[in-house]
């Protein structure tokens, strides 16, 4: 429902606040970009900043590095270009592009990582990342701080609460040097911090127009503490994120504990008290979204809605609905909402999300609670730890303010079939990437087929463990977190580095391609040893020809029945077989921070990055073409409707899953149309979530449409569509791309 | 006992309430001008090749045992006369040219893929819809299957052109809890012009129906020159129905086209669409007579 609108003037504004909309733009690069230039009496530029961080650095040699972090960030703070302005709620701060990183965490990384792999005595984590086997790779990009402490004590809180348990510590004379250096860093950021919001306060009083006495006071009340409306609360999270994100170096997942749990008791008492009306809340809440739109990250910013209270009720209320209405209005895709969903969360609410999903507003995933909540229990969380998940990723989730992913680990479930066909060698590269599981052509049965299959996955497995260990065993050494530490109140109790165990470092796994690897299996099943229209020997040949001679042998494989999606009970059978072998090997093992491995069967971008790096499978697929992604099925392979899609995806235990699985669901927008259609779209959903499902989010669509907005992009500068755990616009993705969803849209029923 | 099957629609959504699965049964009294389901006609199983999708591939010439199939210059040529439609060449076409219609299936083959989805038509208040051609010319079997449906705690609807005889209405009634039933015609003569039959025992059935207290809910396709000036006599006739649940109107459409090719049947699709006017105003007559429409 279009409830709002946004002043023309402001709107631009904000469009072009981070870059400019009139320039080309990279959203993987969003942070080489600025908007328009600042007033350059408030600061330095870039290049400023830079000069005065090599010095400052270089001045800093041989003291601990979160102190060096510290100061670095200290000196951005200090001397970075600030903005207030008529147009916006929300501050400006120029050099929101990382620039310390060159100086200490990129330099760090580079000297860890030799020393991780000289100590490992093994470089086969880069042979598997060179041929699209397995990416190992340490992550600093899922943090979600403890919203509770920052929200509670405001910035000045969070800083007093460090220096009494650093006091306490001390005066237990239980304070290493480590720890010692670890709230120093603390405190020069934090002071920094609030030097910089005051700084920010006082350009704000050299400001006449409207909005400035707004944030002014906003900025003072942040100053002296917690925030204590609705405006301090959204200027809080998003100078947290600011920081967090773009001058330290970790990526910020979620805005606040749901933003709509986070934003109610304000915006009751602001009503109540008479602080703001409705329509200004209905603004700041405007403003505040529009800059995660503008920002542009590739992956899109994640905000999580909805949830279920203690005694069982939703936590949907008033501020949930607005702030779908308000992004409704808006018309945007980023940030990307994550609505938890269970039996109970009120159907109005629900239709409203799945009718602007049918609307094209479909930057909307779907996380079913009651999952999350068996995956988290199994994990050891308590009830009410699970119950209260946040979601720290595209659908991953995970219990609140004790726990971080240290690594994000991505294998390639399709690979270890190509290498079967090439005994253990990558065809492009010629690197022996897996073991030497023989000819292929000499196997006698599909059983030893499938067990050399079983065989070069155990062993890309426990490779990559094993280097990912001496990768870890650094990590706190790379990027310290003072900065997110602090707001964590176990950390701040043990006064330790939340990436140095201060709370649990889980390493999570992603399974990518999981459907085009039972489908390959299936092929090799139904075509060599159930139909016998093929044989090992010629399939191999096929393969390595990139099936240049053989596509009749091609169009069988693409036509074979037994495939995942459709509904097919031996195909089911084998996925359920593999999500239980790759469980078997992830769920349970600790890493070497003691920290649990959380599998899940999500793909982020490996289907396509990971799909450019493996050869011809016998599924159909030719070389180095995109995977199937997420627990979904191989793109035009779900020919038997969603029904029979949802019960493959059902039919294998999800909640083995640690932290997610995403079901990617194609309609026709004619299934899907008036009042029957939107009760038929949350009867798909509820019957998802009753069956199991994890996470699903729908691109509803027919492939007319699709052709017709390849053909003519200036007629559909609007259209996006969900490219994983993000939405994209239809115009931004190369044609290859486009014509995967086109696709998929030819067979949807 | 059974059936002769021509397709079978998971996720069918417009075939009743909520999410449902559709048998089409073939066979057809009506030869309606405008039929978007030339497949469900005649009653004999039937091969449809779509020549567009064609590749040439030549499975199909290994796969006939009746040389139906064959190649000339390298292209793919089909001799309807010759084919028996056993439906083996459907199985291996590589490119998915050619579609089988009139699978014989029993009741308990056709019952497991029907409770496939009983999850989702629990939670959408859909079941499993029997329609064709005219599913009740295949009476015995829709009772046996309506039947099984039923004990198995499935939603049942039929959906018929209402040109059957009374005795196929009892046999399925007790297991049936709606009739999907169409309206095409008030005036005789426009309905033989329209579908090639009278109507009066189609009118006569609907009261019949009615009169057992079954859930009705009526479709009138909207076609526009053919029977376009029904609405008003319709919508008085449906007003006297007690069980009437809801009218749709459905928009005439001609996408049906490449069916009667691929079939070699004469297409008889008429020309004209529908305006979104036209159907407004229909609905709207509608509903002047207190009829629900959907």
């Amino acid at each position: 429902m279009k409830i709002y609108t946004m002043p023309e003037n402001d709107r631009n504004y904000l469009e072009n606040k981070y870059h400019k909309t009139s320039e080309p733009f990279n959203s993987f690069n969003r942070m080489a970009y600025h908007g328009y230039e600042y007033d350059s009496s408030t600061g330095l530029d870039d290049e400023g900043i830079r000069e005065g961080l090599e010095k400052l650095v270089n001045s800093l040699c041989g003291e601990p590095r979160p102190i060096i972090k510290a100061k670095a960030i200290e000196y951005v703070l200090e001397n970075t270009r600030i903005d207030v302005n008529e147009h916006d709620y929300f501050v400006g701060i120029y050099s929101w592009n990382r620039l310390i990183g060159k100086y200490t965490v990129a330099k760090w990384r580079d000297e860890t990582y030799a020393k991780a792999r000289a100590e490992a005595k093994s470089t086969k984590n880069l042979d598997y990342g060179k041929t699209g086997t397995a990416w190992i790779g340490l992550d600093f990009d899922h943090t979600v701080p403890d919203w509770d402490s920052l929200i509670s004590l405001g910035f000045v809180g969070i800083m007093k609460r460090a220096d009494d348990s650093y006091e306490r510590l001390k005066s237990d004379g239980n304070i290493s040097e480590k720890q010692e250096a670890f709230y120093r860093s603390i405190k020069i950021e934090y002071e920094a911090l609030l030097r910089f919001i005051d700084r920010l306060y006082r350009y704000s009083l050299t400001k006449d127009f409207g909005k400035a006495g707004k944030i002014s006071a906003c900025l003072k009340n942040l100053k002296e503490g917690a925030p204590q409306n609705t405006l301090d609360l959204l200027q809080m999270i998003y100078i947290y994120f600011m920081v967090s994100e773009s001058v330290d170096h970790y990526q910020v997942r979620s805005l606040g504990y749901g933003l709509d749990a986070a934003i109610y008791p304000f915006f009751v008492r602001d009503i109540e008290n008479g602080t703001f009306t409705r329509e200004e809340l209905t603004d700041f809440i405007a403003y505040f979204i529009m800059q995660f739109s503008a920002i542009g990250s590739y992956w899109g910013q994640p905000v999580y809605l909805a949830g279920t209270n203690p005694d069982g009720t939703s936590k949907v209320n008033e501020v949930t609905h607005l702030i779908l209405d308000v992004y409704d209005s808006l018309g945007i895709y980023n940030p990307k909402l994550q609505i938890k969903v269970n039996p109970n969360t009120p159907k109005d609410f629900l239709l409203k999300a799945l009718d602007m999903v049918r609307s094209g507003s479909n930057s909307m995933v779907f996380v079913s609670e009651d999952t999350a909540l068996k995956a988290l229990m199994r994990n050891g969380a308590t009830y009410e730890e699970a119950l209260d998940s946040v979601i720290k990723g595209c659908y991953e989730y995970t219990t609140k303010a004790n726990c971080i992913g240290i690594s994000f680990n991505t294998f390639n479930a399709l690979k270890p079939i190509a290498l079967v066909f090439n005994n253990g060698k990558d065809k492009e590269t010629g690197i022996q990437v897996g073991i030497e599981t023989g000819d292929v052509a000499n196997f006698k049965d599909f059983k030893e087929f499938y067990e050399a299959y079983l065989s070069q996955f155990d062993d890309i497995i426990k490779n990559s463990l094993y280097c990912l260990d001496y990768m870890e065993k650094y990590i706190h050494e790379i990027n310290p977190s003072s900065f997110y530490s602090a707001t964590i109140p176990a950390c701040m109790e043990s006064m330790t580095d939340a990436l140095d165990c201060g709370i649990k470092n889980v390493s999570d796994v992603l399974v990518n391609g999981f459907a085009s690897a039972v489908d390959a299996l299936m092929a090799v099943y139904e075509l060599v040893y159930e139909k016998k229209v093929t044989t090992l020997a010629e399939l191999k040949d096929a393969l390595e020809n990139n099936w240049v001679g053989y596509e009749k042998l091609r169009l069988k494989a693409l036509g074979c029945k037994h495939k995942f999606g459709v509904g097919d009970k031996m195909a089911d059978s084998y996925a359920n077989a593999l999500h239980h072998f790759f469980s078997s090997h992830f769920v349970g093992r600790k890493n070497c921070h003691g920290g649990n491995y959380e599998y899940e069967l999500h793909s982020a971008r490996a289907f396509i990055d990971q799909g450019k790096k493996t050869e011809a499978t016998p599924d159909g697929r030719r070389d180095f073409e995109d995977t199937s992604k997420n627990v979904s099925p191989t793109t035009g392979m779900d020919k038997n409707g969603i029904t029979a899609l949802i019960s493959s995806a059902t039919s294998i235990d999800l909640s083995v899953s640690d932290s997610g699985a995403c079901l990617d669901a194609m309609l026709h927008p004619s299934s899907v149309q008036g009042e029957d259609g939107l009760e038929v779209l949350y009867s798909v959903l509820n019957t998802y979530i009753l069956k199991g499902g994890a996470a699903i989010h729908f691109n509803v669509f027919d492939a007319n449409t699709l052709r017709d907005a390849q053909a003519h992009p200036e007629k559909y500068k609007n259209l996006q569509v969900r490219v994983c755990g993000w939405n994209v616009l239809w115009n931004n993705m190369a044609k290859e791309e486009q014509d995967m969803y086109i696709l998929r849209a030819e067979n949807i029923i | 006992m059974n059936g002769k099957v021509t397709e079978i629609k998971r996720f069918a959504v417009h075939d009743g309430d909520g999410i449902r699965t559709t048998v089409f049964l073939k066979g057809c009294p009506l030869k309606c001008v405008w039929c978007h389901n030339p497949e469900g006609i005649p009653f004999a199983s039937q091969l449809a090749y779509y020549e567009n999708k064609c590749i040439s591939c030549g499975e199909c010439i290994d796969a006939c045992l009746n040389n139906a199939h064959g190649m000339v210059e390298n292209s793919h040529v089909f001799d309807r006369e010759l084919c028996k439609a056993c439906g083996k060449c459907e199985e291996v076409c590589l490119g998915e040219a050619l579609k089988f219609y009139g699978k014989d299936m029993s009741v308990d083959e056709l019952l497991p893929a029907l409770l496939e989805d009983k999850e989702f038509y629990d939670n959408s208040g859909g079941g499993v819809t029997l329609s064709g051609g005219e599913c009740l010319m295949q009476s015995r079997f829709c009772e046996e299957l309506l039947k099984k449906l039923k004990e198995n705690g499935i939603n049942t609807a039929v959906d018929t052109c209402g040109f059957v005889k009374r005795e196929a209405l009892d046999a399925v009634m007790p297991y049936t809890d709606i009739f999907l039933y169409d309206v095409k015609a008030f005036d005789e003569d426009v309905h033989i012009k329209c579908t090639g039959v009278s109507n009066k025992i189609i009118l006569e059935n609907l009261k019949y129906i009615d009169s057992c207290g079954k859930k009705i809910e009526v479709r009138i396709p909207y076609v526009p020159e053919f029977n376009s000036d029904q609405i008003e006599k319709i919508a008085e006739l449906l007003s006297q129905l007690k069980n009437l649940t809801k009218v749709r109107v459905l928009a005439y459409h001609n996408y049906a086209g490449s069916k009667y090719a691929s079939l070699e049947m004469k297409n008889t699709l008429p020309e004209r669409l529908p305006k979104k006017e036209e159907l407004e105003n229909a609905e709207r007559i509608l509903r002047e007579k207190n009829i629900s429409v959907i």
